[in-house]
C-alpha cells in the first residue's frame, strides 16, 4: 500500500475536511439520483394522466392511472402476459435453485470419476448464452420436441444454472466438513442433509441468487419473441411491445401505466429479498 | 413402449371419431385488437351455429411474421391450421413454402365478384392463390383547420408532389409551428408508387412471369421518389419518428396536429377520424399524390389474404374455404369495412354501402374507393411478388433514409439497387 | 454469471467426500446435465452444423455451402461495421457505466445521514428491464411529441432528430444501456464497498492520505475482484441485453454507412433468422458470436486467475 506520508492531519482538519466533503457528498447523490430517477418519475407521472393531455409537456400527476392500468389491463391482454411472466419467472428460479442445489451437492459431498470433467461441462455453459443459440433451440424447441407456444420452451431451457451451481458449491465448501460427517454418522442421508442443514444454512445465497435468477427469467425478451407465436402464452416483456405496437393510435398513458406495473414483481422481490441478497454476495466475497 | 402405443391408437381413434363427426377448422389471423378480432370470432359464432358439421375456431397468432412463421412449423408438424391471414407481402414466400394450395384448386369459386386490383393481386400463374380478406391502399390524410389557417382550400388537397410542395411552402410561410408532411417510411408506399407510375418494381412481369431477379430501382419512377424525399428533406417539409416502418408513431404526429399532411393506409381512417375528433379538428382524405405528369395508374392492395393449408383434409379444406366466404360474402364486407375501413372487395358489397348511403355519410370513404376502383390492370399495378418482399421493402426504407440523411438520389438508388438485387438472387439460390 | 475472481474451471482439492455412492452424484447431476446436453450443447452442436448451410426455415431448403457463409459475413461491410460498432458499444457501456456506478457507489457508501436512503435510491432501478427502458426513451425521445423536444423546442427552439440521426441514435442508445445497467452494477459494488476492510482505509486517513487517494490507493485495488466480474456481466449485457432495447427504441436504425448505426450483433442475428429467414447465414453470425463469449470467458478465467488482487 503506497500512501503518501504527507504530514498527518490534526483531528480537527480531519473533521473540517470530512464535513466539507459530507456535503459535497449529498449533492453529488442527490443530483445523481434525480438525473437517474428521471425518466421513471416522468413515467409515473404520465401513467396518470389522462390521454388528451399526456402528449403533452405537462408535468403534473393526474388521477387517471387506474383508468390507464385497467385500459391495458384487459383489453391489451397486460394481466395475462403478468400472469405468464409471474409463472415463468417462478418456475425458472425454484427450478434453477432445485437443481443448483442437487448439482452443487454432487460436486461438494461426493467422490465420483469424471467428476472435473462434468463440472467443467457446467461451468462451460457459460459461454453459451441462449441468446447466441436461438437459431437452433427455435429448432430444436419448435420441431423436434413440438413446444412452440408452450410454457414449457420458456422454462424447461432455462432450468440449469452454471451460476446457482457454482456460488452453492463455494458456499458448501465453506461449512466444515465435520458437520456432514456428524450428519452421516447419525444416519442421515445426503438429501435428508442438504433439506435439514444445508439449506436452513444456504438461506442467503439462495436469496441472492434467487432475485439474480427472477430479475433475469422476468426480462426474458428474445427467446420468448421468437418462440410464443401464440399471444395468450405470451410474457410481459414483449407484451410491452405490443401495447406500443397496437395497429391504431398508442396510447402512452396505459404504456407507461404497464410499464410502471411491469417494474413491480422485480422490484417486490428484490426488495423483500435485499438483506439475503447483500449476505448472499458478500459470503462469496470471504470465504 | 406398449403404453404409448396404446395411447397413440387411443389417440388416433378418438380423432377419427371426432372428425367424424365434426370438421374442425383452424383459422389463425393476425388481429390482436379487441374490434377486429372480436369481429371475426363473432362471424365464427354464427357460422358454426348454421353449420353444424364444422367448427371453426379462430386465434390471434401474433403478428403477420410470426403467424407465417407458426404456420409453416406448424404444416411441418403435419398440423397445419386449415385457415391462414398472410399478408400481401408473404404471399411469394408462402407459395414458394409448398404449404398452402391455391384456394381455386380447393372448389371452384366465381371470383367475378371480387374487385379487380385486389383478386389481381393473388392471382399468381393464372391461380387465384388465396381469398381477398382485408385489403387497403395508402391515401392522403389532411388537416383541413390547419389548412385553412395556411391560407389552403382544403376542398382541394394536392394531388402531386409538386402541389404537396408548394402547399408546403404556404404552410411554410404561415409559420404554424408545424411540419407539412408525415408519413411513416415503408417501402409499401414505395411499391406503391411504383405501380401509380406504372412502373414494374420487378423484372420478369413484377415477378408474375417467373421469379424476379432485379428490381427496377435504377428506373426514372424510383428517382422520382427518392428525389421527392430529397426536396422535402432538405426544405424540412418532412418528419417521422425515426424508426423504420413506425406507423403508429407517424399516425400520432399526425392527429397531435405536428404535421398538416400524412399519407398511411385507408384501413386507418377510422382510427384517425375518432383521434382527430378528440384532438379537436377535421381530418380530409385526399387521393395518394403522385410524382407530376405521370399518369394515375392507380394503386396495388396492401392488406392480407385467407390462405389453405396443403396438409389438411379434403372436408377440413371445404369447411376452411366456405367459412372464409361467408366471412368475406356481401353483407360481412360490407360490415368489415365500416367497422375498419379496410376496403370491402367485392363488387356486391360496394353496391350494398352505395344503396346504404355509407357513401354520402362518409365522404372521406368515397375517394379511396375510387382511388382502387379506377386502377389501370397492368403488372405494376398487380403488385410486385418476390419470396424476400419483407427484406427488400427494408432495403428500399434504408435507401430513403439515407437520401433524408443526406446522400445524393443517384447513390442511394445505386446502392439499394445492388443490395435488393442481392437479396433476390440470394433467396433464388435456395431453389438450385 | 461467476463469483468474483474465483472462477477455477476444476474443482479444487476441497472434496469432503463425505457420502458414498455411485450412481447417487450422477442422479443428483442428471437433471442439470440433460438440460445442458439437451438445451445448451446439442444446439450448440447444431449451430456449427447449419453454418455450413444455405438454410432457409420456411422453404425448408438446406443447401450445403462449406465455409461460405463465414467468407461472406467477414468480407461483408455491413457486418463489419455491424461488429465495429457492437465493439465501441460495448467499450462504452462498460466503461462508463462502471466508472460511474463504483463512484455512485463509493459516494454512498460514506458514512453520511440518509445513506441507507440513498443507497435504497440508487439501487431500485435494478427492477427495470432492457424493454422498459426502450419503452420509457422511446417515448421521451420521440422528435415530435416526446417531451424531451417539447422542453427543448420550447427553450432553445431546437428538435433533434433522436432517432434517424445516426451519431444521436447511437449516443441515445448507449447511455440508455449504461443507465439500464448502473443499478445492477451499482448493487454489487456496494456490497463490495460494505465488506472492505474499514480499518485499513481509516489508518490511510488518518496517515494523511486524501480521500482520493484513500479510493484509487487502497478501495480502488481492494475492488478489483469484483470490477473484473462485473466487466465480465457487463460485457455479456452489452452483448445481449441491448436486443431488447434497440428492438424497441430503435429498431436497428437508422441506416448509414452499410447498416443501421444501432445494429449491434445480436440485433442482426435476429433479423437475419426470423425476419429474413436466412438461418444459415445467422447460424454463421451464432458461431462467430460463440467464438466471441468463449474468447471473453477464457480472458475473464486467465486474468481473473492473475491479475485480482484478493481482499485480504
Amino acid at each position: 500500500m503506497a500512501v503518501k506520508p504527507a504530514a498527518p492531519p490534526t483531528r480537527a482538519a480531519l473533521r473540517s475536511r470530512r464535513a466539507r466533503g459530507v456535503w459535497l457528498t449529498h449533492a453529488a447523490l442527490i443530483l445523481a439520483i434525480l438525473i437517474i430517477s428521471a425518466p421513471l418519475i416522468f413515467a409515473v407521472i404520465k401513467s396518470t394522466q389522462t390521454s388528451s393531455i399526456v402528449l403533452s409537456p405537462s408535468l403534473l400527476p393526474g388521477g387517471a392511472f387506474f383508468q390507464n392500468l385497467s385500459g391495458v389491463w384487459e383489453d391489451a391482454h397486460l394481466g395475462r402476459y403478468m400472469r405468464n411472466s409471474l409463472v415463468v419467472a417462478v418456475c425458472v428460479t425454484a427450478g434453477k435453485t432445485t437443481l443448483a442445489l442437487l448439482a452443487a451437492l454432487a460436486f461438494v459431498y461426493f467422490r465420483f470419476p469424471l467428476k472435473g470433467a462434468a463440472f467443467t461441462l457446467v461451468l462451460l455453459s457459460l459461454m453459451l448464452p441462449t441468446e447466441v443459440l436461438i437459431i437452433a433451440l427455435f429448432d430444436l424447441v419448435s420441431r423436434d420436441l413440438n413446444w412452440a407456444n408452450t410454457y414449457a420452451a420458456i422454462i424447461v431451457p432455462f432450468l440449469a444454472s452454471a451460476t446457482g451451481t457454482f456460488l452453492f458449491r463455494q458456499h458448501f465448501l465453506s461449512i466444515p466438513t465435520s458437520l456432514a460427517d456428524a450428519a452421516r454418522i447419525d444416519g442421515c442421508g445426503p438429501l435428508r442433509y442438504l433439506t435439514h442443514i444445508l439449506i436452513p444454512m444456504s438461506t442467503n445465497t439462495i436469496g441472492a441468487l434467487a432475485v439474480i435468477q427472477f430479475v433475469y427469467a422476468w426480462d426474458q425478451y428474445i427467446w420468448p419473441l421468437v418462440i410464443m407465436q401464440q399471444d395468450d402464452k405470451q410474457v410481459v416483456q414483449v407484451g410491452l411491445r405490443k401495447l406500443i405496437e397496437v395497429g391504431g393510435q398508442t396510447d402512452w398513458g396505459a404504456v407507461m401505466a404497464g410499464a410502471v406495473i411491469t417494474a413491480l414483481p422485480p422490484l417486490i422481490v428484490f426488495t423483500a429479498l435485499q438483506k439475503q441478497f447483500s449476505r448472499g454476495f458478500a459470503l462469496t466475497e470471504d470465504k | 413402449m406398449n403404453r404409448i402405443l396404446l395411447t397413440a391408437a387411443l389417440l388416433g381413434l378418438t380423432n377419427v371419431s371426432l372428425a367424424s363427426a365434426q370438421t374442425t377448422v383452424e383459422f389463425w389471423h393476425s388481429f390482436g385488437d379487441a374490434k377486429r378480432s372480436g369481429w371475426i370470432q363473432a362471424r365464427a359464432d354464427e357460422y358454426n351455429k348454421t353449420h353444424s358439421g364444422v367448427k371453426v375456431v379462430p386465434s390471434y397468432k401474433g403478428s403477420y411474421n410470426d403467424s407465417l412463421q407458426a404456420t409453416i412449423l406448424a404444416a411441418r408438424q403435419g398440423k397445419a391450421p386449415a385457415l391462414v391471414q398472410i399478408f400481401e407481402v408473404g404471399s411469394q414466400l408462402a407459395l414458394d413454402s409448398g404449404a398452402f394450395q391455391p384456394v381455386s384448386s380447393v372448389k371452384n369459386v366465381d371470383f367475378s365478384d371480387y374487385i379487380k386490383p385486389v383478386i389481381n393481386y393473388y392471382t399468381i400463374g393464372g391461380k387465384v392463390n388465396s381469398l381477398p380478406f382485408n385489403s387497403s391502399s395508402p391515401v392522403l390524410y389532411f388537416n383541413q383547420d390547419l389548412m385553412k389557417k395556411a391560407g389552403l382550400n382544403p376542398k382541394q388537397p394536392p394531388t402531386t408532389y409538386g402541389g404537396l410542395i408548394k402547399a408546403c411552402e404556404k404552410i411554410e410561410a404561415a409559420k404554424l409551428d408545424t411540419t407539412c408532411f408525415g408519413m411513416s417510411l415503408n417501402g409499401w408506399f414505395i411499391e406503391q408508387w411504383m405501380a401509380q407510375q406504372g412502373a414494374p418494381l420487378l423484372n420478369n412481369g413484377n415477378g408474375r412471369q417467373g421469379r424476379a431477379t432485379a428490381t427496377n430501382l435504377d428506373s426514372q419512377a424510383a428517382k422520382n421518389i427518392f428525389s421527392f424525399f430529397k426536396t422535402m428533406q432538405e426544405r424540412k417539409y418532412y418528419t417521422y419518428t425515426g424508426k423504420l416502418e413506425d406507423w403508429d408513431g407517424s399516425d400520432a404526429i399526425f392527429t397531435n396536429q405536428k404535421t398538416v399532411f400524412h399519407i398511411t393506409s385507408t384501413a386507418d381512417i377510422g382510427n384517425i377520424r375518432d383521434a382527430a375528433k378528440k384532438a379537436g379538428f377535421s381530418v380530409g382524405v385526399g387521393v395518394m399524390p403522385i410524382p407530376d405528369g405521370s399518369k394515375r395508374n392507380g394503386v396495388v392492395i396492401g392488406g392480407a389474404s385467407l390462405w389453405i393449408s396443403k396438409g389438411v383434409s379434403k372436408p377440413q379444406a371445404e369447411g376452411a374455404l366456405d367459412f372464409a366466404l361467408y366471412m368475406t360474402n356481401t353483407q360481412n364486407m360490407a360490415e368489415w369495412h365500416k367497422l375498419t375501413g379496410y376496403y370491402p372487395v367485392r363488387q356486391s358489397s360496394i353496391d350494398l354501402l352505395r344503396k346504404q348511403g355509407w357513401f354520402t355519410q362518409t365522404p372521406l370513404q368515397l375517394v379511396a374507393f375510387n382511388q382502387l376502383t379506377r386502377t389501370v390492370p397492368s403488372p405494376a399495378t398487380a403488385g410486385g411478388l418476390n419470396g424476400a418482399a419483407i427484406q427488400t421493402r427494408k432495403i428500399m426504407e434504408e435507401g430513403v433514409q439515407k437520401v433524408l440523411g443526406g446522400q445524393n438520389v443517384d447513390a442511394a438508388l445505386k446502392e439499394t439497387k445492388a443490395r435488393a438485387d442481392a437479396a433476390l438472387a440470394e433467396y433464388n439460390a435456395n431453389f438450385k | 454469471m461467476l463469483s468474483p475472481g474465483r472462477a477455477r474451471p476444476t474443482p479444487d482439492a476441497a472434496e469432503n467426500a463425505v457420502f458414498r455412492g455411485r450412481a447417487l452424484p450422477w442422479l443428483f447431476l442428471l437433471p442439470s446435465l440433460l438440460i445442458l446436453a439437451v438445451f445448451i450443447y446439442l444446439p450448440a452442436l447444431q449451430t456449427l452444423r447449419l453454418a455450413a448451410y444455405r438454410a432457409n426455415v420456411i422453404l425448408g431448403t438446406e443447401q450445403f455451402v462449406g465455409l461460405a457463409n463465414f467468407a461472406d459475413l467477414l468480407s461483408s461491410p455491413a457486418y463489419q461495421q455491424v461488429a465495429l460498432q457492437t465493439l465501441v458499444f460495448t467499450v462504452l457501456t462498460v466503461t462508463f457505466g462502471l466508472l460511474l456506478s463504483l463512484g455512485l457507489a463509493w459516494l454512498a457508501s460514506r458514512p453520511v445521514r440518509g445513506a441507507g436512503a440513498y443507497r435504497l435510491l440508487l439501487i431500485y432501478p435494478y427492477a427495470l428491464s432492457p424493454a422498459i427502458a426502450g419503452t420509457l426513451w422511446l417515448f421521451l425521445f420521440n422528435p415530435e411529441i416526446g417531451l424531451i423536444n417539447q422542453l427543448l423546442g420550447e427553450l432553445f427552439g431546437v428538435r433533434p432528430r433522436w432517432l434517424d440521426t445516426p451519431s444521436l441514435a447511437f449516443g441515445l442508445v448507449t447511455l440508455a444501456a449504461i443507465w439500464k445497467g448502473l443499478a445492477y452494477n451499482i448493487v454489487f459494488y456496494l456490497a463490495s464497498i460494505q465488506n472492505l476492510p474499514g480499518d485499513v482505509m481509516e489508518a490511510a486517513e488518518i496517515d494523511g492520505a486524501t480521500p482520493a487517494q484513500v479510493f484509487w490507493r487502497v478501495a480502488f485495488p481492494l475492488l478489483s475482484p469484483i470490477t473484473f466480474f462485473l466487466v465480465f456481466t457487463n460485457i455479456i449485457a452489452a452483448l445481449f441485453d441491448s436486443f431488447a432495447l434497440t428492438d424497441i427504441l430503435t429498431r436497428g436504425g437508422p441506416y448509414t454507412g452499410h447498416a443501421g448505426a444501432t445494429t449491434f450483433l445480436v440485433y442482426q442475428l435476429y433479423q437475419d433468422g426470423f425476419v429474413n429467414f436466412k438461418t444459415g447465414v445467422a447460424a454463421a453470425q451464432a458461431a462467430l458470436m460463440l467464438a466471441l463469449v468463449a474468447f471473453v470467458t477464457w480472458m475473464q478465467f486467465r486474468l481473473g486467475e492473475r491479475r485480482v488482487h484478493y481482499g485480504s
